[in-house]
Parts: structure tokens; C-alpha cells; sequence
């Protein structure tokens, strides 16, 4: 392998558009990073490979969404919130988690982490971007 | 997460003079309408050189922090604008923009440039427009379209919060929607969760905060907004508790109410940054002890990090104390940058200042006010003193300054300061944990 100019953005999108979600593994130390960037900021690699990450997940922390922390576009998530997820192959993100409301939350505070899952959703401009979903119980 | 190992210093650095201009709506009042940027910032500037007894001709090189200079001045070079306002034409200077951070992170860029070696003396400074922009501005306009060389319009907020989204990742945050939103309320979140305390202890601990800032700023007169909460209540007809859960002060985010938000303003503010050991020879008329830059600790986590303001703000401040050797309990003052002013508690607790877990009753129990024991933000924080983005930092770096010196008359704080530490945040999101101690040598 050698350092590439390479178009991680546009083919993590592409991508997301035939169903695949991707984040780039460090052939050094096996970190994942997601969302997906060149270098491993775990061990300082210069070089990610593609990975085509499970999708599973869990859940470790629920803000609600509020006057000043929502948009109106987000009304197509139906019920979410934001949180702490840990993908299964380690990384971790802030996030938007669906099926969640006030109620689900007080339900869930003592029992996290829970196990969810990501999920492509189609974004109002054109490109579809990964939320998750929690799993059933 | 990455960590960073700081060196000492090339020579010992200082803070030996500071300017601030007050923080207000400028274009509210007809004798602060008009005022421009060379105006704001050479004000702090020169106030800052007569601070420290020098003359522009002493000072060596110019920083210039903005944290939105063309949507806010229609500047791509702003201290290139400047220079020659406070008596620095021809001088070398340069530009940068941290967003909320600038004003921390003007500190962190005069002390490297002295402690190198290449400058003796510089000054520091910062200035924003964070309620107006300039003239005219109506729905057809655009940041390149304003013509008229002072007038400024008020900037709404809807105006102000289109131009937020430029400081969250374009390509993944802002489609991934959740790094931008969680500012406001995920270190409370966090907080309630790792510390065991309930929501309703949160929403006290929150309202406190504000009642404690508005306090400070009160007594305060370079503050925005002095009247206090006790007055707004009892002129409502009710307990300062009815009043802080009321329809007034509304619930915002999923923990924080209105009043826990920055009041975006217009301000300046600056300071002189010296070798020490050139100070007998630069500022000989230096009536104060000098301030010593004992180590500043930097950290920066993108909004898709989790807990990126609790993180950033562990590693900066774990950063100076492994270089300083100080802790928590050498602090006698603490300012945080409060624009949502959960920052307030969260970084205090991770310096150590306040106690693990205990942080929220000392700040329920006004001990964090300025006449307290545990002074935290006395000129009033972001959410009573003002919020001029970049300028805010070196405001707060003012008053630490004139809090250690013993001047700050009827708020100077009842403990006898010696050692602060400044927690700097913003940007989205970089923090700077400053380390500042009076050098009584």
C-alpha cells in the first residue's frame, strides 16, 4: 500500500446509495475508523483499508432533541434522539438514534447500553446519510 | 485518544498589561452606533499598552484574533485593516480565527511567539461584531453586497445561527445530524449520568450557574447585562425559584433553559505578553506584578467525537498540570468559556477546582459567585458579561488579570488570588486549559 489521493468522501457516499456502509480499517492495529478518513487515529498508520462495517452497535448515552437542538427538516426521523454509539468494531460517534421519545428514554436510562443498529436513511438534499435504530427487544 | 506531552517554555513568558472594552449591542445605543473594528479593537489595544506602561514602539508583532471576520467586519485580513489605529503601522501581524476559542488561543500564540525567542514584547488582541453586521444588509443582500464604510445592522439571531452551521464538518457532521445538536446539551446529560445526580438537580444546578453569573456581572461595569435575577423576579411578582422554571426563562435543549445561552455582542478586548526577563528594559514603569504563563494545555475534538467538551477539556487540562505540576487545589480563580453554560461546571470539575461530584451544590450554594470561596467566571461569563466570540477569551483573561492584581474594586473576590486557570472552548471544538500565576518574585 502507499498514501493515495483518493475520493474517501464521495465513495463512502456512493456507497451508501447501493445499500453498503463503509469506514476504513488500519491494516496495523485493526481500529476501524468511522466515519470513514486516510489515517488510523489509533496507532498513527498513514493508511486505512475500506471495511464494510456489521452495522451492529450500542447505545451508551440519550439527549432529546429540543427547540434548540433540532431542525425542522429532522421531522421525516420520526421519534429519535442523539448519543454516545459504539459500532461492534470499536469506533465511536455521535449519532442519531430512532425510535426514541421522552417515555423510551426514562425506560432506557438504567439499562445502558442498549444494542442498536445502523440504518441508511435518504436525507432531503439528495444523499443518504446512516442513522441507527434501536433493536428489538 | 491521542495524547501530547508539553515541554517547558524557551524562557518564562508574562502578561504584564490588559484592555477590554465594555461588551454591549453597539448599534442599540446612539453613542456606541457606529463605532467600526480599528475603533473596538485599538481601544483594548492601547488600554492594554498604557496597562503595561509601554509605547507602541516597544511592542514588537500584533496577533489579531476574529472568529468571523467576513461575515462580521466583510474582512478576509482584518489586522491587516487595523494596524496603524493603535500606533503598529508597518509592524508585522497576523490573523486567526478559533471561533469561541480565539481569544484562549490568542494567549497560546503571543506566548510561544515571546517564549521562542523571536519577539520580546507583542501585543494580543481580539475584537467581534457578534450583534450587528455591516450596512446595509436587507434580504437581498449578501456577505460580499454592504457599501456603507460604519453603519451596521443588528444581526438576528436567525442570521446568527445560519452562520453556526460553518463550524461543523461538511462532509460527515452535518449529514450525520447529531454533533451539532448535541452541543447543548450532552455535558449535562453526561454529568447527570457519571455523577448519579437527577434531572431536577441538573435544572437547579443550571439555573444556579445563571443567578451566580448575573450576580458577578452586576458589580461588573464593563458587563452586558446587569440585572440580576433576584430583581427580574421579585419585579414579576415571584420567588427567584417560580421565576427560574417560568415561562422566562424557558426550557431550550432536553436540560438547558434560555437563560443558560450566550448573549452574542460586540466587544474588543487585549493584552501586552513580555519576556520576563525583559521587562526591567520594556515596561519600566510597570505598576503591577507581572503575570507569568506557566503552561497552556491544547486539545481539539470534532463534534462526531463523543463527549467532545469533556474530552478535550480532560486531555488539555491533564496536559499543564503533568507540566506544571499543579492540581486542582492550587487554583484560587477558575473562568470557563460558559456559552452554554453547562461548560461552567463540567470543566471546573475536571480541573479539580470544584470536588468530583460535588461541583453542583457548591454552585447551588452561590459559593462559586464572586464572593464565594470557589469564585468561577467573576465578571459574569458568557451569559451576563456578553459573549463577542473571539473577544471573549481575552476578556476573561482581563479580569483574572485585574482579579490577581487586586483591582477590581467593589467584585474584587474575597479569596487573595494568586494562581487561575482559564478553560478555553469553542470552534467545535478546540480547548485551551491556561495556566496563569502572579509573579510575586
Amino acid at each position: 500500500m502507499s498514501i493515495k489521493l483518493e475520493k474517501v468522501v464521495a465513495t463512502y457516499y456512493e456507497n451508501l446509495e447501493e445499500g453498503k456502509i463503509l469506514g476504513r480499517k488500519c491494516p496495523k492495529c485493526g481500529s476501524v475508523e468511522f466515519p470513514p478518513v486516510y489515517a488510523c487515529n489509533a496507532c498513527g498508520s498513514y493508511e486505512t483499508e475500506w471495511y464494510e462495517i456489521s452495522g451492529k452497535a450500542k447505545l451508551h448515552s440519550i439527549v432529546m432533541p429540543a427547540p434548540l437542538s433540532s431542525k425542522p427538516e429532522y421531522k421525516n426521523l420520526g421519534k429519535y434522539a442523539y448519543g454516545e454509539v459504539e459500532l461492534e468494531e470499536g469506533s465511536r460517534l455521535n449519532a442519531v438514534v430512532r425510535g426514541i421519545n421522552k417515555k423510551k428514554r426514562n425506560e432506557l436510562a438504567g439499562k445502558l447500553p442498549v444494542n442498536c443498529h445502523a440504518s441508511i436513511f435518504q436525507r432531503e438534499n439528495g444523499f443518504k446519510t446512516v442513522v441507527f435504530d434501536l433493536d428489538e427487544e | 485518544m491521542n495524547q501530547t506531552k508539553l515541554n517547558r517554555y524557551s524562557r518564562s513568558v508574562s502578561i504584564i498589561g490588559v484592555g477590554c472594552t465594555p461588551f454591549m449591542y453597539t448599534v442599540d445605543n446612539p453613542e456606541t452606533n457606529g463605532l467600526t473594528e480599528g475603533e473596538l479593537f485599538g481601544y483594548a489595544a492601547l488600554k492594554a499598552m498604557e496597562d503595561a506602561g509601554v509605547n507602541p514602539q516597544d511592542v514588537d508583532y500584533y496577533f489579531h484574533g476574529e472568529a468571523s471576520p467576513l461575515n462580521g467586519s466583510n474582512y478576509l485580513t482584518p489586522n491587516i485593516q487595523i494596524g496603524n489605529w493603535f500606533g503598529m503601522k508597518g509592524k508585522g501581524s497576523i490573523h486567526h480565527s478559533e471561533a469561541c476559542c480565539t481569544g484562549y488561543l490568542a494567549i497560546e500564540q503571543a506566548v510561544n511567539a515571546v517564549a521562542s525567542g523571536k519577539y520580546n514584547c507583542v501585543l494580543t488582541g481580539c475584537v467581534e461584531f457578534g450583534d450587528s453586521v455591516p450596512a446595509p444588509f436587507g434580504e437581498n443582500d449578501t456577505i460580499e453586497t454592504p457599501k456603507h464604510p460604519y453603519k451596521r445592522d443588528k444581526m438576528s439571531m436567525d442570521r446568527f445561527l445560519k452562520t453556526t452551521s460553518w463550524l461543523y464538518d461538511r462532509t460527515y457532521t452535518r449529514a450525520l445530524m447529531a454533533g451539532q445538536e448535541l452541543i447543548y446539551d450532552d455535558a449535562a446529560e453526561w454529568y447527570v449520568r457519571t455523577r448519579g445526580i437527577t434531572a431536577e438537580q441538573m435544572n437547579d444546578t443550571l439555573n444556579h450557574m445563571c443567578i451566580n453569573n448575573r450576580r458577578n456581572a452586576s458589580v461588573n461595569p464593563l458587563a452586558l447585562e446587569k440585572k440580576t435575577y433576584e430583581s427580574l423576579a421579585e419585579e414579576a411578582g415571584m420567588s427567584l425559584d417560580e421565576y427560574m422554571n417560568s415561562a422566562y426563562n424557558p426550557k431550550m435543549g432536553d436540560f438547558l433553559r434560555a437563560g443558560g445561552v450566550e448573549l452574542k455582542c460586540d466587544g474588543a478586548a487585549a493584552a501586552i505578553v513580555c519576556a520576563t526577563e525583559m521587562i526591567p528594559e520594556i515596561a519600566k514603569n510597570l505598576k503591577h506584578k507581572p503575570i507569568e504563563v506557566l503552561g497552556i494545555g491544547s486539545a481539539a475534538c470534532e463534534a462526531t467525537t463523543p463527549h467532545f467538551e469533556v474530552r478535550a477539556t480532560e486531555e488539555a487540562v491533564r496536559q499543564v498540570y503533568e507540566l506544571t505540576g499543579l492540581g486542582g487545589d492550587d487554583l484560587d480563580l477558575f473562568y470557563a468559556n460558559d456559552f452554554i453554560i453547562t461548560s461552567h461546571l463540567v470543566s471546573a470539575e475536571i480541573a479539580g477546582y470544584l470536588p468530583y461530584g460535588e461541583g453542583w451544590k457548591y454552585i447551588c450554594d452561590g459559593r462559586t459567585a464572586w464572593d464565594g470561596d470557589k469564585p468561577i467566571n467573576t465578571n459574569g461569563g458568557r451569559t451576563s458579561f456578553g459573549h463577542a466570540h473571539a473577544a471573549s477569551g481575552l476578556a476573561d483573561m482581563y479580569e483574572c488579570c485585574k482579579q490577581l492584581w487586586g483591582e477590581c474594586g467593589e467584585h474584587q473576590v474575597k479569596v487573595s488570588p494568586k494562581t487561575a486557570m482559564l478553560r478555553g472552548y469553542g470552534g467545535a471544538q478546540n480547548v485551551a486549559a491556561i495556566v496563569i500565576r502572579r509573579n510575586d518574585g
